[in-house]
C-alpha cells in the first residue's frame, strides 16, 4: 500500500511507500499525517493544511463491513483536527488501487476546478472548469458519462467549492450517487481550498487485496459474519428500519432535543419515526433494506421515494432526520427528506444545517416548524446568496451573525441527536472529544440507552467519564479499520464477535494483536488527536458544554448536566 | 386502574385490546400490576428488551405500575 500525495500547488502527483505511517489505517493514518505533517496553528483554508483521504486496515479486502473512508484535516469549523468518516464505495476502490491514503496539498497558483483520474496505471489532475459549481448529483452525472459507471467519486458540492465550514465530503455509493458523506467538520471546504471538485476512482484491472494467511483469514471472516447475523441489533433491528428507529426510543426517553434542544420530547416524534419512514419506502418502491457499500452484512441504509414513486434520496438517517425534523419542529417526513437531498446535493453536513436552523429558528428568521422556509433556507446555500453563507458556516457562525445566545455547539461543532442532559454519558463525548461534539466519537448511548453492552443510567453523573473514555478508545480504533461503527453493537455484547474482528486483522497482516494491543491502539490515535488540538491552542475549558446545559433543566426530566468540570479533566488520564 | 402501552420496532399484541388513534393500547385494570406482568398480559409477538416506564428506562421488571402511567415496549434496537 502506498500514499498518493498530490501537491495542488505545482500540479504534481507521487506515491510514496507508508514508512512510519506503517500499520496505521483510517482514522489512525489521517489522524497521525495531519499531526505530524500539518501546522498546528495555519489557517485551515491555506496551502499548509492537508486533506487526507484514507481506506481502513482492512480496506479492499473481503471482509465485511470494511468499506468506510476516512477524511482529515484542520477543520475550518472547529480549528482543531478532524477526522469524518463515510461509508460508500471509495474506500474499498482506493484501497484496491494499493493506495491506502491520498494526501492533496498545497493550492493552486490560479483558481480552478480541477478533476483529478486515478487508475491503476496513476493518477492525472485536470482543470475543468465546466464542473465549477455544479451540485453533486448533477457532477456525478457528467463524471459518469467521461468515465463510465465502474468508478467510485469523491466530491464536494458548490459549498465546499465556496469554503463554508458546514461543507461535507460526498462519496458515491453502490448505485453511485454521491449520497454517503464525510460529513462534519468542514472537511469539504478544505477540499474546496484545494481547487479539488471531484477524484475518480478507477479500479479496472485489480483485484482484492490479499491477506499473509488466507485460510485464517476467511475462517475469522467467517465468524465475523455470523456473529452479525446473530445479534439482534446488527442482524435484525438495523436491516429493517435503518438507524431511524431511534427516533421512538429518545423521545420516549425524554432525550429528544427538541426545538433548539429546549425540551426532550417532540410531539411529531412517531409521524418521522423509523417505522413509518420503513413503511412509506415499502409502500412507494423505495427501499428500506439496502447495503451503502459492497460488502455490507448490517444493510441499514435505504432508498426514499417521493409521493409519485421516484427517488428523491437516500433513506434519511436518525441524525438527519432528527436535525432538520424534531430540532426544528417539523415533523413531515417528505419535507425532511427533501432537505436531506438538498444538504446532499449542495454538499453539507445534515447534523450542522438542522442545528443551523435551529438557531436561526431561535433568532427568528423563521418560525418554527416551517418546513418550506428551512428548504428555502438550504437553497440559498446553494445560490451562495450572503444569508447563504452564513447559514452553510454552521451553527456557531450562524449564532454570533444573529445574535443568539442559545447556540448548541462544542468547539464550534453542533451538538447531534441526543440531550446531554437527559443522556449524560454522550455529554461527555460531545465535550471531550478531540472533534468537538461528535455522537460517534464515544456513542455511550448504546449503553446510557439501547443497553447494548451493558446499562449506565443515563440520567446520573456517575460512571459516565469511564464510559465515554472507553469508548472513545475503541471507537478510534474501530475508526482506523475502515468498519462500520455499527459492528460494535455486536462487539460489545459477544466477545467471539470481537475476536474474530481482531482475527481477521491479525490473519491479514501477519501480526499478533491482542486486546491490550487494541486498546493501546485507539490511545494512540487520541493522542495524535489531543497533541494536535493542544498545539493548535485547545485547553481544558474547550473540554466543556455550552453554559445553559447546565443551567437550563430540560422536560420531562427536569435536569442539567451533572458531570463536574474536574471529572471531565480526567477523561485523558489513562 | 388506567395503563397506556406504546409498543414500537415491530412489536405487536396477538390480543384485541382498544387503542387510541395512534394506536396505543389504552389498559383498564382491576388490580396493580407489576411490569412484568404486564408483559405477559400483553402477549406480544416478541419479547421486549427496552423497557420504559413514564420516561425512565427500567431494568427491574418487577416495578409496580401506578395508575396513569406509560409504558414504552421496543425490541433491540440501535443505530447513530
Amino acid at each position: 500500500m502506498k500514499i498518493l500525495r498530490i501537491n495542488m500547488t505545482n500540479l504534481s502527483v507521487r506515491f510514496e511507500e507508508l514508512g512510519e505511517y506503517e500499520g496505521l489505517g483510517g482514522r489512525a493514518l489521517t489522524s497521525a499525517i495531519i499531526s505530524k505533517e500539518v501546522d498546528p496553528l495555519c489557517h485551515p483554508l491555506s496551502a499548509d493544511n492537508k486533506l487526507v483521504i484514507a481506506c481502513g486496515l482492512l480496506g479492499g479486502t473481503a471482509a465485511a463491513m470494511s468499506g468506510r473512508v476516512s477524511v482529515g484535516c484542520k477543520s475550518p469549523l472547529t480549528g482543531g483536527i478532524k477526522e469524518a468518516n463515510a461509508g460508500g464505495q471509495a474506500g474499498q476502490v482506493m484501497a484496491r488501487l494499493g493506495i491506502a491514503a491520498i494526501v492533496l496539498e498545497g493550492k493552486p497558483k490560479e483558481e480552478g476546478t480541477y478533476k483529478i483520474y486515478i487508475n491503476k496505471e496513476g493518477a492525472k489532475i485536470e482543470n475543468d472548469n465546466t464542473l465549477k459549481m455544479l451540485p453533486n448529483y448533477d457532477l456525478v452525472e457528467k463524471i459518469k458519462k467521461e468515465f463510465g459507471e465502474k468508478i467510485a467519486c469523491v466530491s464536494i458540492g458548490p459549498a465546499g467549492e465556496m469554503k463554508l465550514s458546514g461543507a461535507s465530503v460526498a462519496v458515491t455509493d453502490m448505485e453511485l450517487r454521491p449520497t454517503r458523506h464525510a460529513g462534519r467538520g468542514g472537511v469539504g471546504a478544505v477540499m474546496g481550498s484545494k481547487g479539488v471538485k471531484v477524484i475518480v476512482l478507477d479500479d479496472a484491472g485489480t483485484t482484492p487485496r490479499q491477506p499473509k494467511n488466507p485460510e485464517a483469514f476467511k475462517d475469522a471472516n467467517k465468524r465475523f459474519v455470523a456473529g452479525l447475523q446473530k445479534h439482534p441489533v446488527t442482524g435484525q433491528g438495523l436491516p429493517a428500519y435503518g438507524t431511524n428507529v431511534l427516533t421512538n426510543i429518545v423521545n420516549e426517553v425524554g432525550a429528544y432535543p427538541t426545538y433548539n434542544f429546549k425540551e426532550g420530547r417532540f410531539a411529531g416524534a412517531r409521524k418521522i419515526s423509523g417505522e413509518v419512514q420503513a413503511e412509506l419506502e415499502k409502500q412507494r418502491g423505495g427501499n428500506p433494506t439496502h447495503g451503502c457499500h459492497r460488502g455490507c452484512v448490517i444493510r441499514c441504509s435505504g432508498i426514499y421515494h417521493d409521493k409519485d414513486g421516484h427517488y428523491l434520496t437516500k433513506q434519511p438517517e436518525y441524525e438527519t432526520v432528527w436535525a432538520l425534523g424534531g430540532n426544528c419542529g417539523i415533523d413531515d417526513i417528505d419535507k425532511i427528506a427533501m432537505m436531506d437531498y438538498l444538504c446532499d446535493n449542495y454538499g453539507v453536513d445534515t447534523i450542522e444545517m438542522g442545528a443551523t436552523i435551529g438557531v436561526a429558528m431561535e433568532a427568528g428568521i423563521l418560525k418554527w416548524g416551517d418546513a418550506d422556509g428551512a428548504i428555502n433556507l438550504l437553497h440559498e446555500i446553494g445560490k451562495g446568496s450572503y444569508l447563504g453563507r452564513i447559514i452553510g458556516n454552521g451553527a456557531a457562525f450562524t449564532g454570533r451573525a444573529f445574535g443568539v445566545e442559545r447556540v448548541p455547539v462544542v468547539k464550534g461543532q453542533a451538538l447531534p441527536a441526543y440531550d446531554p442532559r437527559a443522556v449524560q454519558g454522550i455529554g461527555v463525548t460531545y465535550a471531550t472529544s478531540p472533534m468537538g461534539a461528535d455522537h460517534t466519537a464515544g456513542y455511550s448511548i448504546a449503553l446510557n440507552v439501547l443497553k447494548t453492552g451493558g446499562f449506565v443510567d443515563p440520567l446520573k453523573p456517575e460512571g459516565q467519564v469511564d464510559l465515554s473514555r472507553n469508548l472513545q478508545i475503541a471507537t478510534a480504533f474501530i475508526d482506523s479499520t475502515g468498519m462500520c461503527l455499527f459492528i460494535a453493537f455486536a462487539l460489545l455484547d459477544q466477545p467471539e464477535t470481537n475476536q474474530a474482528l481482531v482475527d481477521m486483522i491479525n490473519a491479514f497482516y501477519g501480526w499478533d494483536m491482542k486486546d491490550s494491543d487494541v486498546v493501546e491502539y485507539g490511545k494512540k490515535v487520541l493522542k495524535f488527536e489531543r497533541d494536535f488540538n493542544i498545539r493548535a491552542g485547545f485547553t481544558k475549558q474547550h473540554d466543556r458544554l455550552p453554559r445553559f446545559f447546565y443551567k437550563e433543566p430540560i422536560p420531562p426530566h427536569n435536569v442539567v448536566f451533572m458531570v463536574k468540570d474536574e471529572e471531565l479533566d480526567q477523561l485523558f488520564n489513562w | 386502574m388506567r395503563i397506556k402501552v406504546k409498543l414500537f420496532g415491530g412489536l405487536s399484541s396477538q390480543r384485541d385490546f382498544s387503542k387510541n388513534e395512534e394506536g396505543d393500547i389504552l389498559l383498564e385494570l382491576s388490580k396493580p400490576v407489576t411490569v412484568a406482568q404486564l408483559i405477559e398480559l400483553l402477549e406480544l409477538n416478541k419479547k421486549p428488551f427496552i423497557v420504559v416506564l413514564n420516561g425512565v428506562i427500567l431494568n427491574e421488571l418487577s416495578t409496580q405500575i401506578d395508575s396513569n402511567s406509560e409504558l414504552s415496549l421496543f425490541p433491540p434496537i440501535a443505530g447513530g
